[in-house]
This record gives structure tokens, sequence and C-alpha cells, in this order.
């Protein structure tokens, strides 16, 4: 039947463009998802959800582990940050390293220098700024001589800032006052691996996590603190479930919830625990006797003793007699003494919770003493390993040397051999080097409070809320010309400087970072930094040129500095002149030492045949001893310098939660992270029920020095008779609190343990919000 | 079209009752199909054109040329896509190409702590590994892997791929969401709540921290089979 032509039209349309339109449409729901991302492309390939222009390979800005990141960049931004496969993580990330994308574009970015005047920071410009800090420097110098100034640095410098502030100081200015806050985080490590092996640094690296078969984790939330050294961990159990995993931690953290064995330890209690592993090797016949007889020798304090000595030494320190002081069943010491030495190969892994005591470095010697011991050393997954903090304390500030008592690779500035050698690598007049150590950080800080110190250059840190018992330093820093150099403000430290110097960051410069395994590996200048912010070095070379220093410092670009460095660090065992930018900038880093540009790096030191500075064919060559030989350290456990008593019962200790870094400069103002406060003290349920303490409540934590409130969060997860908070944030200062007691050897101060006693606020209810 | 349509019908019919008894996958017996029918097509035709062509009347040759030309092909497109769709689900035929040997070989070793490995060795994924996690759920998943599978076929025969290779783009984490987001475990994770918005937009991959999902580039190497 035929119709009018007019009536097949529906509402306009066509019955052949309604077919047409259907197709079409058909084929939009079908593809559409598809060429979601993309447009057009997405039908031949899967599209990233970020365009990206170039991708840039590089190092993670947060943590010891220094992950290998890729870094997207569009339109002059960095706009991705991923994993870099080639590198040691394998693409892995966590929180912290794949928001790198955000913490240059956060809003407290330093933008311009600023000088207080009348109590108030007032914008400034380069020139009157660095006038205003030379003059007060050179006035210091003039009157009270070179050590009236001090610089005080970070782990988070490049290599090639830490290294020319040290040159810059100590063979220019002619102070040792170069301090660093390695000295809160790494310095009873460092001194550990010196005083053991006559050279610092780890003799091991990350590959071994994929050999051994029994781990020894003591003093380190691992999986929230390195989470991807945690990772590697938990790839070896995953692989070989028999791997066996002992944590030592007085919290049951995420760490310990993965262990076979848990030893809640009271912290501080260490040098007792190890003594009574020690005691257990020998009762089980476990000791290497090639390497007693081959490679060790025995010291208590200056005297040189033998195993004998350490026999009877440990006979006190019975798994029985330890247990009530460490607060760790017997039995349970026996099984790990058992499973560390019947292990095919054993690596421990310890950071802060180890070094931040006031036994910080005897508990580093006798963790290295316990491998030593039984032979779980030099072997694939035989290792004693610490892991730093920073993503470059090791390269930056320890192999530099740039610490008060310290020259670049290991060397002493008491020792005049060692002063002399660096007087001529740099090219300064003998006697130079001043042989007098300068003051490490609390020493430095107590200057500034007697006014022995008049200026201070502070780089990328922010002491005005890390020290111990802060509310004296910050005082000192106060009344001291202090000038912070950061990438933020305002910071804790910066609202009480005199001047305030904008700072690049990260891939706003370019520079050498190293991590924990003694990797160094480069990350490139990709974007500008805001506003008037200059880098670190550039910072340094010009302080340097005005104070009348040009002539030293002659290498001003951070390539001229590295080739330096290279060259002076072939005069020394720790030899990386083969680790060229051209390599560094095509390879996932490389591990000193490396002489040549041929050589693939070092995974294992003092091992003939592995590493280029051991000599000889025998089993190890201990070189950076005199006689070749490590040295077993015998250590009493000592009494607390800051005991508990019926005033302050409990035992207070801090540290860090995976999703922030340090005090929050940088993740504290990143938008994911923002909603994270951790502003908790976490309190056994018994304990908060002894002081009548609810969930969620305000309470007071008051040691000896100070007092500070937190919400008390009420969990199992930290043993009675300890409490526990971070030392994020910036409101709530736990440091407070912390005592300023430093361990005699490294002078690191003991965060980890100090008494306290805890309250109910006045007139808080519980206040618990979910 | 009624004839297709019945064909159409028949497929999962044959893949899940008789078939799999008899040891035969369906995608196997759709082949066999296909693989006659063309055969069957191409004598057909030859035969019509050149030696039976004067035996029919026009009508007849007309029939046999619809036959020849369009029936058979259609069965013989239905085995080839049903076994596309099909056979190309297996590991196995994902391991056909060399490229991918390191990925298989790690897939199903027992100490890989790779998450491919590892939902392989524990059956958190019965079969299908491969196809499983490549291809997202809903048509336009299978869609969108077809045609990454069709596009890396392409590169494979052509060559034109280079190694080591690379996944494209974003991985969809619905893939991995689809099992592990109602889980209290992953809930719990303050992470996975703060990254929310990334996670499922696909600008963060799930992978990033809890890979490596296959073993990284360097380690491919000492994976990759015997012969080249």
């Amino acid at each position: 039947m035929s119709e009018p032509r007019e009536e097949r039209y529906t509402h306009g349309l066509s019955r052949r463009e309604l077919l047409k339109l259907i197709g079409m449409a058909s084929g939009m729901v079908i593809t559409g998802p598809i060429s979601a991302h993309g447009g057009l492309g997405s039908l031949w390939r899967r599209q990233p959800v970020v365009p990206v222009d170039e991708w840039h390979k590089g190092v993670c800005r947060f943590c010891g582990t220094g992950c290998g990141v890729m870094i997207g960049v569009k339109d002059g931004r960095i706009v991705d940050v991923k994993g870099d496969e080639y590198a040691h993580n394998k693409g892995r990330l966590c929180i912290k390293g794949i928001l790198n994308r955000d913490i240059l574009y956060t809003s407290d970015r330093a933008l311009y220098p600023m000088i207080r005047h009348n109590g108030e920071l007032k914008r400034a410009t380069w020139d009157e700024a660095m006038e205003l800090i030379v003059a007060r420097f050179q006035e210091a110098i003039q009157q009270y001589g070179p050590d009236s100034v001090a610089f005080y640095g970070s782990g988070q410098l490049f290599t090639e800032e830490s290294y020319t502030a040290n040159k810059l100081f100590k063979a220019g200015i002619g102070t040792n006052n170069v301090e660093g806050n390695p000295r809160l985080c790494m310095a009873s490590a460092a001194v550990g691996y010196l005083s053991v092996f006559g050279k610092d640094e780890p003799a091991g690296c990350y590959e071994d996590i994929d050999h051994a078969d029994c781990f020894f984790i003591t003093g380190s939330n691992t999986a929230d603190c390195h989470p991807i050294i945690w990772e590697r961990v938990m790839d070896r159990k995953r692989a070989h479930p028999e791997t066996y995993l002992i944590v030592v931690d007085p919290r049951r953290t995420r760490t310990a919830k993965h262990a076979d064995l848990h030893l809640p330890i009271y912290p501080g209690t260490d040098v007792a625990l190890y003594n009574a592993m020690i005691h257990e090797f020998i009762r089980l016949g476990r000791i290497d006797q090639e390497m007693v007889q081959e490679y060790l020798t025995f010291r208590r304090g200056e005297e040189t003793v033998t195993f004998e000595a350490l026999r009877a030494h440990v006979q006190k320190y019975s798994p029985e007699r330890v247990a009530d002081l460490c607060g760790v069943p017997a039995d349970l010491i026996r099984q790990a003494a058992y499973r560390f030495a019947t292990a095919r190969a054993t690596m421990s892994l310890w950071t802060m919770g180890i070094n931040q005591q006031s036994q910080g470095t005897a508990a580093n010697r006798l963790l290295n003493a316990m491998h030593l011991l039984t032979g779980h050393f030099g072997r694939p997954g035989a290792t004693s390993f610490s892991i730093t903090g920073q993503p470059n304390a090791g390269g930056g500030v320890r192999d530099t040397g740039a610490l008060a008592h310290a020259l670049p690779n290991s060397r002493l500035v008491t020792n005049p051999e060692h002063r002399a050698e660096m007087e001529k690598l740099w090219g300064v007049p003998p006697g130079t080097i001043n042989p007098k150590p300068g003051y490490h950080t609390i020493a430095l800080f107590q200057a500034m409070e007697r006014g022995d110190v008049k200026c201070v250059l502070c780089f990328c840190t922010n002491p005005g809320q890390s020290l111990p018992n802060v509310e004296r330093y910050r005082e000192a820093i106060r009344n001291t010309f202090f000038v912070a150099v950061d990438a933020f403000h305002p910071t804790r430290t910066t609202e009480l400087a005199s001047v305030v110097l904008p700072a690049a960051m990260w891939t706003e410069k370019e520079g050498v970072f190293s991590q924990s395994e003694r990797r160094y590996h480069y990350v490139p200048k990709l974007v500008d930094p805001p506003g008037e912010a200059r880098s670190d070095l550039e910072i340094l070379v010009d302080f340097a040129v005005r104070m009348g220093y040009g002539d030293l410092i002659r290498a001003r670009t951070p390539k001229e500095v590295w080739d330096e460095w290279r060259q002076i660090s072939a005069h020394s065992p720790y030899n990386f002149a083969g680790i060229t930018y051209e390599r560094l900038k095509k390879e996932r880093g490389i591990l000193w030492p490396c002489p040549t540009e041929e050589h693939p790096g070092t995974r294992r030191r003092y091992l003939p045949g592995e590493d280029p500075m051991a000599q000889g064919n025998r089993r190890f060559d201990f070189y950076g001893r005199p006689d070749g030989r490590a040295v077993v350290w015998l250590h009493d456990q000592e009494p607390f310098q800051d005991p508990t008593d019926a005033e302050y019962p409990l035992i207070l200790s801090t540290g860090r939660i995976y999703e922030h870094w340090h005090t929050m400069t940088i993740t504290g103002k990143v938008p994911a992270l923002r909603s994270v406060h951790p502003e908790w003290l976490m309190i056994h349920p018994l304990d908060a029920a002894e002081y009548g303490i609810q969930d969620g409540m305000e309470v007071i934590v008051k040691s000896r020095r100070g007092e500070q409130s937190f919400r008390a969060w009420i969990t199992e997860e930290v043993r009675p008779g300890v409490v526990f908070t971070t030392f994020h944030s910036a409101k709530r200062l736990v440091n407070r609190t912390t005592a300023d007691i430093v361990d005699p050897f490294s002078k690191q101060p003991e965060f980890k343990r100090c008494a306290v006693s805890v309250r109910p606020q006045e007139g808080s209810e519980t206040a618990y919000e979910g | 079209m009624l004839l297709i349509g019945s064909f159409l019908f028949l497929i999962p019919t044959f893949s899940h009752a008789a078939i799999a008894g008899q040891g035969m996958t369906s995608a196997q017996l759709l082949r066999v199909l296909g693989v006659i029918a063309a055969a069957l097509g191409v004598v057909l035709l030859i035969l019509v054109e050149f030696v039976w062509r004067d035996r029919f009347s026009i009508g007849g040759y007309h029939w046999l040329l619809f036959a020849g030309l369009f029936l058979l092909p259609v069965v013989a497109i239905l085995g080839t896509t049903a076994t596309v769709f099909e056979e190309t689900k297996t590991v196995e035929s994902c391991n056909s190409c060399h490229v991918m040997e390191p990925f298989v070989n790690d897939l199903k070793d027992p100490h890989s702590p790779t998450l491919a490995a590892r939902h392989y060795r524990n059956k958190w994924i019965p079969e299908n590994q491969c196809y499983h996690c490549h291809t997202t759920y809903g048509i336009h998943g299978t869609l969108a892997g077809k045609r990454d599978g069709f596009r890396h076929w392409l590169l494979y025969v052509t060559g034109t791929y280079q190694e080591p290779v690379q996944y494209s783009g974003s991985y969809p984490n619905e893939n991995c969401l689809a099992c592990h987001s109602q889980t209290s475990v992953w809930e719990e994770v303050r992470a996975h709540q703060l990254l929310k918005e990334d996670l499922t937009s696909n600008r963060v991959g799930c992978y990033t921290c809890h890979g490596p999902v296959h073993p990284a580039p360097p380690e491919r190497t000492a994976l990759q089979g015997g012969e080249g």
C-alpha cells in the first residue's frame, strides 16, 4: 500500500536518515568506551589516561629505598610519575612515590627571599639577602673566629651540594661546623660500620633479599616506612614460603603482623637482646670458627680481647636473664637465635629503631657481630644491612664526610694524615683544615643557645620541628642569625629564621642521590623552579663567591662538582671514578666501588674477586682495617638515661606512618594526603584503663622536658608500658617531650625512648569522631 | 539470515555440552567445520564454474553460486571467528608467539613472586589466565581485548614490534577491582581510599604498589625459551 510521501517522515526525519543514525549510534555505543580516551587512536590501541609529551628517568624524592621513577612531562609541567621497570624496584612505587607528581605544585612553596624586620619576614631581593648573609657571616668570623659559624644540611640535598658546602666550610672558612639531619638519622649506623669494618656503608645490597631464607628485621617498620624494600622481602616469602621472618619491634606494626616470630621488645634494650642471641649462638655451637680465627678481632673499648672474653662476656646475657629487661620470653629469644644461626642465609634489616638510641652504636656493632660470628656475611642473602631514611644521607653526607667529625670517604678530621690528604686533594695549604671536630648537631644547637655560634646556614631540613627537646632549641634558632634555605614556607623552622631563601627541589634541579645499597643515581632537571627559587648549589656557589672563596669553589655546575668528587674518591677505597654523569644518565644507578667506566659496580664488598678494592684470594679482605680483620665489639646494656619512675611511668617512642614523610613539609600539602592527620597517641588498653583514658580523648604527654597534647588511640598494636606517636605533625610537636640525650660514639639523639606520663587533658571528654 | 542465526545459537550449545565430553572444545569443532566449509566452497565453485556449468539451469547455477560464494563462506567465517574468539582466550594461544614466552614461563613458575604467577599457582583465576586480565568485563571490554590481540598478532607476524614489549596506555583497574574491591581487606587500606579517584579513573594502576605483574624487562631475557 502506497503512502503519501509526506507521511513517511517522522518529525522531519526520513527512514533512510533514521537508519543511518541508528547505525551510527550503534557504532558509537560499541566503540564509544574504547575511544573514550585518546579519540580515534584508541580504536587501534589503549591510550594513557594522562597524556604525556615525554618520559624521563629519575629517582623518587622521598626515602632511602631510592626507587627509580619515570617522570612524565607535558607543557613544562610534571603531570605523571610511574615506577621504572628497569630500576631495582621493578616498576613498583608506594603512595608517596606516586604522588611525586604533585609535590612541586603545592600551595606553600617558598617563592622569593625574605628578611626578618621587626619580627616579620619581608620580601627582599636575592642581592639584599645574600649581601646581608655574607656581611653577618664575615662579621662573626672576624670577631669570634670561624667556629662561630656553621652549616646545617640534609640527607635530602644532592651529593654535589653537600660536597660543596663541606669543602667550603672545612677547606675555605676553616671550621668543621658542618652538620646535618643525618646525625638524627644514620649516625649510629655509620659509626657502627666504620668501627667494625673500617669503612662506612653496608657491604651487601638489595639483591641479597632475593637469596635470604631468614630475615631479622629489627627497629624497622619496613612495611610502612620502606614499602618497596618490604615488597621485595615479601616477594621472597611469597616465592619461598619457608622463608622465616623475625621482627623485633615494641609495636605490632604491619611488618610485625607478617612475622613468623615477633619479639615485642621494650625500646632501648637491644644490646641485651643481641648479647643473648650471641650467647645462644655459642651455646648452639653455631660460631663460624674460620671467621673467628682468620677474619675477626675482639675489642672491649680500647682493649683488644679474645673470643674467650666474648664467651665470658655474654654469659651474663642468657635469654632467661634478659627476658624481663627486654620484655620478651626467653623461649622466643632462643627461637630467634636458632633460626638466625641455622638458616642457609640470614639477612638483617634495620633502621631508626636501632640508630635512634643512646646505645645506637653498640646495637649496630652487635648486629654486625651477629653476622660475622655466625658466618652469615658476604654470601648472597647473608648480610647485615642498615636501611637509610633519606634519599641521599649515604652518598650526600656520609660518603662526602659532611659531618662535624668527618672528612670525605670515611676520613676523620682528627687524623693528621687524613687532613693532609684532603688538603692536597682540595688544593689548599697544609694546615688549612681545623684539627678540632666541629659541633655535632645537639652540641651545635647548644652552642647557638650559649651564643658561641652566631650564624648558621641551614639547607633543606626542618630542625625547628625535628630536633629532640625541640622547644629549647627553637629558642636557640630564634636567637641566632639563622638562614633557612628551603623549598617550602612556612615551616616550623622558617617561622624562626632571620632570612629565608627559596630553593628549587627534586626535578627543578639536577644532581646525584644515593640510596641504602650504595647505589648512586641521577635526578634530571625537567622543569623550572617557581618564583625566584634557585638550586641549593647555585645558592652555595653564590655564597662562596661573595665570601671570597671563588678560587676554592671552581666547580659550579652539578656535573663539574660531580667530576671533581668522583676523581677525589679514586684516592680512597670508595673509588667511584667510573661513575660518570654520562653513565648515570643512561644506567639505573651504579653501586660503588666502581673504579673504571667499564666496571659494572659492586654488589658485595670485601669479597676478593667481586669488590675491586679487595686484595688476595681469601674468603674476605676487610681492607678498611689495618690488620684486615673486622672488629667484634663487646658491649654491656647500660642503664637508661631517662628512666621510667612513678612520675613518668611510660616509655614514649616515635616514628612514621606509610602516607607521610618526616615533618610533612612536602606530603602535608599534597592534595591526596591532606586528609591524613597523624595526631594520635597509641596507647595500650591496659594503660588507658589505668590512666583513665578513653579512645579519642585529648591527652597530655608529659616528659622531664615538656608536654604536648595528642588524641588517644587505644590499640593493642602497642605493648603495655609503651606509647607511640609520629613526629609528622607540625601542630603537635612530639619533640617537645623527646630527650636530647645522645649516643656517646655517634652523638645521635635517643628519639626511640624517653619516660613520659599520659593524662587526660582537663575538660576533655571522649572526642572520637570516627 | 535465519540459518546464520541458528548457527550462532548453536555455538554455546556445542561449547558446553556434547563436545566437551568428547575432549574437543567448541572452538576446535568450529575450526574443523570452518575448514570443511571453506574447502567445500572452493571445490563447489570450481566444479560449478568449470565442470558442471552446463548441467544446471540458470536458477540452479545461481543457487550453487550462492552456496559457494555466500553460504559456505559464512560457515567458514563463523568457524574462524569462533576459533579466534574462543581459542585465543587460552594461555597456549598467547604463548604461541615467541615474544610471550618469558611471560608464560614466569606465569607457570611455582617460585615466581609476580602477580601473574601468584594468581596462576593459587588458582585465583582457574583458566584462560592471560585473557582474564587482558580483557575488561562486558562487550566493550571484549572488543578492546580483541582489538589488542589483533594488533599484537599483526605486529608479530609483520615483525614490526619492538622488544621489550610494553603495555599500551593505562591498564583498566576494573579487572582487579571486580574481585578485590568488595573485600574488607581492600576497603581497610587507607591508601586505597586516598587514591580512590585515581584508581577508578585508571590514572594510577593497582600494579604500581602491588606489582610487578610480569617479570620486569631486564628479567625477561633469562625467561626466554631456547629457540629463536
